[in-house]
């Protein structure tokens, strides 16, 4: 998975210039639900995989998120 | 679970909405939002307007309107309803039936079954089935299906997530028997398991309603409710939809011998307009077979959305023919129910303005 563009993704949800990996992402006034509902979205159709709702709820950084995914593409 | 009804038929749908109707424009001051907010808001789930009942006006109010207009119109006789459906997540009183109470309001007969079902999203096909199962034994011919939610008395003004979304509405649809085979295909899936993920905590007999029950909190920014108010997980809501419906979308068409090319028309519940457009990307249903805007014009009314979505999108060929259709409710409980079947013609077919008297 690109990484790079994965960031550019998760900085157009949060409706953002740029997310670094060790941003964390509650940080950000935009990650709230709806914020939370369009990353579970953009895995599924962008890189085909279900993040489960304990699962986003453990994500801390922007890593944290690229990594749980990356993982379960494999 | 599958099955095949056989020799029935739907003949009529009057859907009923309140003719209070509210703008998200208008509305997002109320929720506290900023202008920025609210567009990235309004965009993501295409929020335009909904449907509001007044605060004295309950589901029971809409659906006896609509039925009440058949029986003016003449398209129904009370003479002919051998049993009364009413499937509602906001009924009346906790006792008795609110089928009941609609049964003695419009003064229909007594030799009929009255039947009170608790369902929200798969509520339209749960009613369906139930219907054709009593159609087997009611003394009468047809058997009348109300579905209403009042879901905006279940959701706090201010919150700014639950509130733009929701809408109220009623609807009548009759159920009869007919010479034609007509076979209807269904599949019914149910996980108890995870009935936590849309809830009303409190305000059952499990947790009864106590001032602190009635408390508000805001759990995120602008978005506040009390026990008796609807949560959803959303994450938990947003895989369920994507990882098992579908599936049984796929199952049902197996079973009916349909494909995606086959069916006319994908009409199904519709939660917002976000999550069923990724559920048909998913699916590979080109949109135009699978409307998604009653939640942008009408707000998500429960059980009410589908005969809603069908009298909104396809009131027109389905009073003129037959349509090859497959229906799909998925949600509370968790339940999730769809069917293959031939709609129409039907004799009626339309939205109406519920107007106070």
């Amino acid at each position: 998975m690109d990484k790079t563009e994965f960031y550019q993704r998760l900085a157009a949800i949060l409706d953002i210039e740029e997310v670094k990996p060790e941003n964390v992402l509650k940080d950000y006034d935009q990650w709230d639900s709806l914020a939370i509902l369009s990353v579970l979205a953009l895995a599924d159709s962008q890189y085909g995989v279900t993040i489960r709702a304990d699962e986003i709820r453990q994500v801390v950084t922007a890593a944290d998120l690229a990594t749980l995914i990356e993982a379960k593409r494999k | 679970m599958k099955s095949i009804f056989k020799n029935r038929k739907i003949s009529a749908i009057v859907s009923v909405v309140p003719k209070e109707e509210y703008r998200f424009d208008d509305e997002y001051p109320i929720f506290k939002l900023t202008a920025d907010k609210a567009r990235r808001f309004k965009k993501m789930m295409s929020l335009d307007r909904h449907r509001i009942a007044p605060p004295n006006v309950c589901s029971s109010d809409l659906c006896q309107y609509g039925l009440q207009h058949l029986l003016n119109e003449g398209t129904l006789k009370k003479e002919e309803i051998g049993a009364l459906i009413f499937v509602s997540q906001t009924p009346d009183y906790i006792m008795p039936p609110t089928s009941n109470v609609i049964q003695g309001k419009l003064g229909l007969g007594r030799e009929m079954i009255c039947l009170d079902i608790n369902q929200g999203c798969s509520g339209f096909l749960l009613g369906l089935i139930q219907a054709f199962v009593l159609l087997e034994i009611a003394a009468l011919p047809k058997v009348v299906l109300l579905n209403g939610d009042t879901c905006s008395k279940q959701t706090d003004k201010c919150n700014r997530i639950s509130y733009p979304l929701t809408g109220d509405a009623g609807s009548v649809t009759v159920i009869e028997r007919c010479e034609a085979e007509n076979p209807i295909y269904m599949d019914v899936k149910n996980d108890g398991s995870r009935h936590k993920a849309i809830m009303i905590p409190a305000g059952g007999y499990r947790t009864p309603s106590t001032p602190e029950t009635l408390k508000l909190r805001e759990v995120e920014e602008g978005v506040v409710r009390n026990q008796e108010h609807v949560h959803m997980d959303g994450a938990a809501i947003f895989s369920f939809t994507m990882e098992d419906v579908p599936p049984q979308i796929d199952e049902i068409l197996a079973f009916s011998g349909d494909t995606r090319e086959s069916i006319e028309h994908f009409l199904f519940h519709q939660p917002n307009p976000f999550i069923l457009k990724q559920m048909a990307d998913k699916m590979k249903i080109p949109p135009e077979k699978l409307p998604n805007n009653v939640v942008s014009l009408y707000g998500n009314c429960s059980s009410a959305t589908i005969p809603l979505n069908i009298a909104l999108n396809c009131s027109e060929p389905l009073l003129r023919g037959s349509r090859r259709v497959c229906l799909s409710g998925f949600g509370v409980g968790l339940s999730w129910i769809s069917m293959v079947m031939n709609l129409g013609p039907l004799d009626v077919c339309k939205i109406v303005d519920y107007e106070s008297t």
